[in-house]
């Protein structure tokens, strides 16, 4: 009896499948990651839904941390494509793309590697980190410049640190901030904390600001925390790379010092979407890449969608939805 | 007799007296070295510069990568095509024909009560807006069911027929079942990519152990009489095992099916850490955003369906009652409320329904039997008789399948049902946000948890963390061996020696020193939270039934569900990690206290009742002792827990290993994360060992 009814169950699904296999219709597929920061969540869900709305793609999207392995599982096959790369962040980017990045018809970085992963086109997302400290500790200690921080780091110590001073750092580890690296070698006497996650970085940010307790916070421009408090930069040094670059893993991570990276603050970040080279030669996703060549968001409206999303909690999907039902003007042009 | 006893004890309290001395010397060398040493204790240079073992990873990785690649991506090419194809099916299936389809079975099973229950969590699925997600979860988790069931039940028949086969696979099963998951789950990555194919092919060596084994006893279990008078029938081998043995051993299977789908279930959830979809990857992003709604909305449709699963699981291998032809029936309402006159009459009406139901299902199937008997007998009169006989039982099955193709035709034919309908959205987030943001906002709160964090960070992590990695390593090394030495014996002390000279090696000695130190205080705090709450249910059911509910609640859910909480009260930090893996490895704890307390038998503390023994005295001196093995096996299995923990604390601040983990996953650096991965295991399993061959020490010397 008990056989029987494994055998009808068993029976029962295999009937389903065969039932489905009318229905499956063979949609374009393409496979998305997802960032592991809401800003870059918003640009890859812009492009995903413009995709699936004007192209009829269906995008599968994975959760993955962003670093190098997204980068290597991009090269494989695994993921079609990723959005809004932050130049000084990827340490892939100089071994895997080979073509330029142009924005606005200037050449803002050339690549030379092995060409293993294809630069799809810009984000249009303009970035800019630094370290930031709210205005009411800048005021209250005159702290004017990184050189300051040193004078006061027994207010920015926690419990954690113990007598050095506490930075919130760069929460994702593959990330490549070397925060910890920075502070070092500019004699900066703090504790890089990595929290793990944008939120929870943001969170105790939050959290100590409400208190109006000094604290550092590592962060990236745009966000919705520069709308929501005051907080300035501490004036990191100037972007500098030091010739030839030697801080890379395969030379081990040494450094030149104060003369270059990581001792200096980051480049301004051209920001590009970037996908597997034979994906998108396929003639069948030539629209795909057209469109992605074509693609730019404006920081301005990443930073709207960011506070819908971020402050007032919305789901993504919603809020990309009504920003691209209200805004064709601005994206219509990328369809071309 | 009672001089004897007196000599015994006292050779007992010297020895000790002994022991306890041992330790605190222990204790105060590697307490006065720890003082000494100025830095973190390393490994010798020469010996990490050598052994790279992380070097050698990712050599052979691209070796295996560059040469059989194609096999794996064969295999994996085969499970992501059907997984895409159920995917697919469920997606696109209108809503209406998956209710059904999980309604009717749930129903046909369970009866009426599980009917509705499967129909509320089919409900909550598309009220939080979850539908995706739970569906793309439904989906992983049947497939490595279906493979698990498939390829389990094959072994454990081979299992069951050879004995050289079954001592083969025992150790392989235990190995599966000690490993952490994660440590496969990660090489899964490495070698299928990343989605839904090595999701399923991680899940199918968690989950297969059960039903490999069960199957394998329900055979062998088999009463000989049985197989003695089918051989005197004449049966041959073979007919004897599909007609005899395998029938009697269904309840066998059929337990471990149930148990197949709840870890597959554990499992896939996690795999969202590989790029499965599904709401494994729903509450990751939540905690992501650091939103607590969202990641409860998750959690909840996991536990759900977990229920859902399980109760669906029990109720196919269970027998329905009987009652007596006198007795009326009850389909919704406990049948121990028979007596009730109110309960009576509400079941009333549902009892009519049941039986035109029944009628109507009965006389469908009647006639598609008698349907298919006429157009079949055109040809063969038997096999007629046969299928018509096979249809006219089928009278469940058969009214079920006319549902979803009359639910199919209507939405391919006549109103596009579509997907579930976004008016029925009921999203409980907004007012679980609110409050928990109302609760964080208040400054008794804040302070508290502050006062906590401050407490748990001064007085337990920091001191335990600069004490554990500032002794030398080849003092720590020694205590382990040592200490393997005394409970298990050489063998096992060699192994110690082995597996830790591996982990400093590979140069993640200080790693694996913070790793451990958050084991320890995690395994202290649950000590002292759980103990009490294992006494309290040890003496009032009532409350151990409901905390049994909680418990059962808080184990199906997986790890990283526990981060939401305590990152919303507690923030991220290092102190955070460990309050997770508290919240996460109690349950068993409290279970095993209450367990061993009440499993020591009413004459123990009768009769030290009767010695005039208060309360305390009791619970002190007799209860206690006779429930140290039990305590000791819950102390085991929450050290394992904590480490299994250690691997997504990372995500709200944690150090140590599972940083190492992340980190190598994030720079595509498989050796590191994998040397950091098999610490874990290293750690978790030497510490595993110890315990459990103490306890069996505790055990023989109580006469137990």
């Amino acid at each position: 009896m008990k056989l029987t009814k494994t055998i009808s169950a068993l029976f029962l699904s295999l009937v389903l499948l065969v039932g489905s296999l009318g229905q499956a219709n063979a949609a374009k597929r393409l496979h998305a990651a997802i960032a592991d920061w809401t800003g870059g969540i918003i640009t890859c869900e812009v492009a995903v839904a413009i995709l699936e709305r004007e192209y009829g793609y269906k995008v599968k999207q994975t959760v993955f941390p962003s670093g190098t392995g997204l980068w290597e599982a991009i090269a494989a096959g695994e993921i079609d494509f990723a959005c809004e790369s932050w130049p000084s962040y990827a340490e892939a980017d100089s071994v895997m793309l080979n073509e330029d990045l142009i924005y606005e018809g200037k050449v803002v970085g050339s690549y030379s590697g092995d060409g293993s992963v294809d630069l799809l086109g810009t984000a249009g997302i303009i970035g800019l980190s630094d370290y930031w400290i709210p205005r009411y500790a800048a005021e209250e200690f005159g702290i004017k410049t990184w050189k300051d921080l040193n004078k006061h780091k027994d207010k920015f110590a926690t419990i954690e640190t113990g007598n050095r001073g506490r930075l919130i750092a760069c929460p994702v580890a593959g990330w490549n901030c070397h925060d910890q690296k920075r502070l070092d070698l500019l004699g900066i006497d703090f504790q890089a904390d990595e929290l793990g996650t944008e939120a929870a970085a943001i969170a105790e940010a939050k959290a100590a600001y409400m208190r109006k307790e000094p604290f550092m916070l590592y962060l990236w421009s745009p966000h919705w925390f520069f709308g929501q408090y005051d907080m300035v930069g501490v004036q990191l040094p100037d972007h500098k790379v030091c010739d030839p670059d030697t801080f890379t893993e395969s030379n081990n991570w040494k450094d030149c010092g104060t003369k270059g990276w990581p001792a200096t603050g980051w480049a301004k970040d051209y920001t590009m979407n970037y996908g597997n080279p034979a994906v998108f030669a396929k003639s069948e996703n030539a629209e795909a890449k057209k469109f992605f060549e074509n693609m730019s968001l404006q920081n301005i409206d990443q930073a709207k969608m960011l506070v819908e999303v971020d402050i007032k909690k919305r789901p993504v999907k919603e809020v990309v939805a009504e920003w691209l039902d209200n805004n064709p003007d601005k994206w219509k042009p990328w369809l071309k | 007799m009672s001089s004897s006893t007196e000599i015994l004890g006292k050779s007992n309290q010297s020895k000790n007296i002994i022991t306890y001395s041992i330790i605190g010397i222990v204790f105060l060398i590697a307490f006065w070295l720890s003082s000494q040493s100025e830095g973190p204790s390393k490994f010798p240079k020469f010996v990490t510069d050598e052994f790279t073992f992380t070097a050698w990873v990712n050599e052979g990785e691209d070796f295996l990568k560059k040469n059989y690649r194609w096999i794996t991506k064969i295999i994996a090419g085969y499970i992501k095509a059907s997984y895409y194809f159920v995917e697919d099916f469920l997606l696109e299936s209108p809503w209406l024909l998956i209710t059904a389809i999980i309604f009717l079975p749930c129903m046909i099973a369970g009866g009426l009560r599980l009917g509705l229950y499967s129909l509320f969590v089919v409900y909550f699925w598309g009220a939080t807006g979850m539908w995706e997600p739970s569906l793309q979860t439904v989906a992983l988790m049947g497939l490595s069911v279906l493979l698990c069931v498939f390829f389990g039940f094959i072994l454990g028949v081979f299992c069951s027929q050879s004995d050289r086969f079954e001592n083969f696979m025992k150790p392989v099963l235990d190995t599966m079942q000690v490993m952490p998951a994660f440590v496969y789950l990660f090489p899964a990555l490495f070698f299928f990519g990343i989605g839904g194919a090595p999701a399923i092919l991680a899940t199918m060596i968690y989950a297969m152990p059960p039903i490999i084994r069960l199957t394998n006893t329900g055979i062998r279990q088999v009463p000989a009489q049985t197989i003695e008078s089918a051989t005197s029938f004449g049966s041959n081998k073979l007919q004897l095992l599909f007609k005899i043995k395998i029938p009697l051993s269904l309840p066998s299977i059929m337990m471990g099916i149930n148990q197949v789908i709840m870890m597959a279930l554990a499992l896939v959830v996690l795999a969202c850490f590989i790029g499965a979809e599904g709401i494994g990857g729903q509450v990751w992003q939540a905690i992501r955003r650091l939103d607590v709604g969202w990641a409860m909305e998750g959690g909840l449709c996991i536990l759900f369906m977990a229920i859902m699963f399980d109760r669906f699981s029990m109720a196919f291998s269970k027998d329905k009652e009987r009652l007596p032809s006198d007795v009326q029936k009850f389909y919704l309402l406990p049948q121990s409320w028979a007596k009730h006159q109110i309960a009576r009459l509400i079941e009333k009406p549902l009892s009519i329904t049941h039986d035109i139901m029944k009628y109507i299902c009965l006389f469908i199937t009647n006639l598609i039997a008698y349907v298919f008997k006429s157009l079949i007998s055109i040809f063969n009169k038997i096999s007629a008789e046969d299928i018509g006989d096979f249809i006219s039982k089928r009278y469940y099955i058969i009214p079920s399948f006319i549902v979803f193709l009359l639910i199919i035709l209507v939405d391919a034919y006549f109103i596009k049902i579509g997907s579930f309908p976004e008016e029925w959205r009921l999203s409980i987030r907004q007012p679980i946000t609110n409050a928990v943001e109302s609760l964080t906002v208040n400054p008794g709160f804040i302070s508290f948890t502050k006062g906590l964090r401050a407490f748990v960070y001064l007085n337990l992590l920091r001191p335990l963390d600069v004490f554990l990695t500032h002794i030398p390593w080849w003092y720590t090394m020694a205590v382990f061996v040592a200490l393997g030495y005394i409970t298990v014996g050489i063998r096992f002390a060699i192994i110690t020696a082995l597996l830790l000279s591996f982990i400093g090696a590979c140069g993640i000695w200080s790693h694996s020193m913070i790793t451990l130190s958050s084991v320890l205080v995690s395994v202290a705090l649950c000590f002292v939270i759980g103990v009490p709450l294992g006494i309290i249910a040890s003496y009032n059911e009532r409350f151990r039934n409901i905390q049994n509910v909680v418990l059962d609640a808080m184990q199906t859910l997986p790890y990283f569900c526990y981060l939401i909480p305590v990152l919303m009260f507690f923030g991220g930090g290092i102190v955070s990690a460990v309050l997770a893996t508290v919240i996460y490895a109690i349950p068993p704890i409290i279970r095993l206290t209450s367990l061993g307390l009440t499993q020591v038998s009413g004459t123990y503390s009768e009769v030290s009742r009767s010695f005039g023994g208060t309360l305390i005295q009791t619970l002190n001196k007799v209860k206690f002792p006779l429930a140290v093995p039990s305590l000791v096996i819950g102390f085991n299995q929450t050290v394992i827990m904590a480490f299994a923990m250690q691997i997504v604390t990372p995500l709200i601040g944690g150090k140590g290993l599972g940083l190492e983990v992340f980190n190598g996953l994030a720079r595509s650096d498989t050796g590191r994360g994998l040397a950091a991965g098999i610490g874990i295991v290293l750690l978790a399993i030497i510490i595993d060992r110890i315990t459990l061959a103490w306890t069996k020490k505790q055990r023989q010397a109580l006469g137990l």
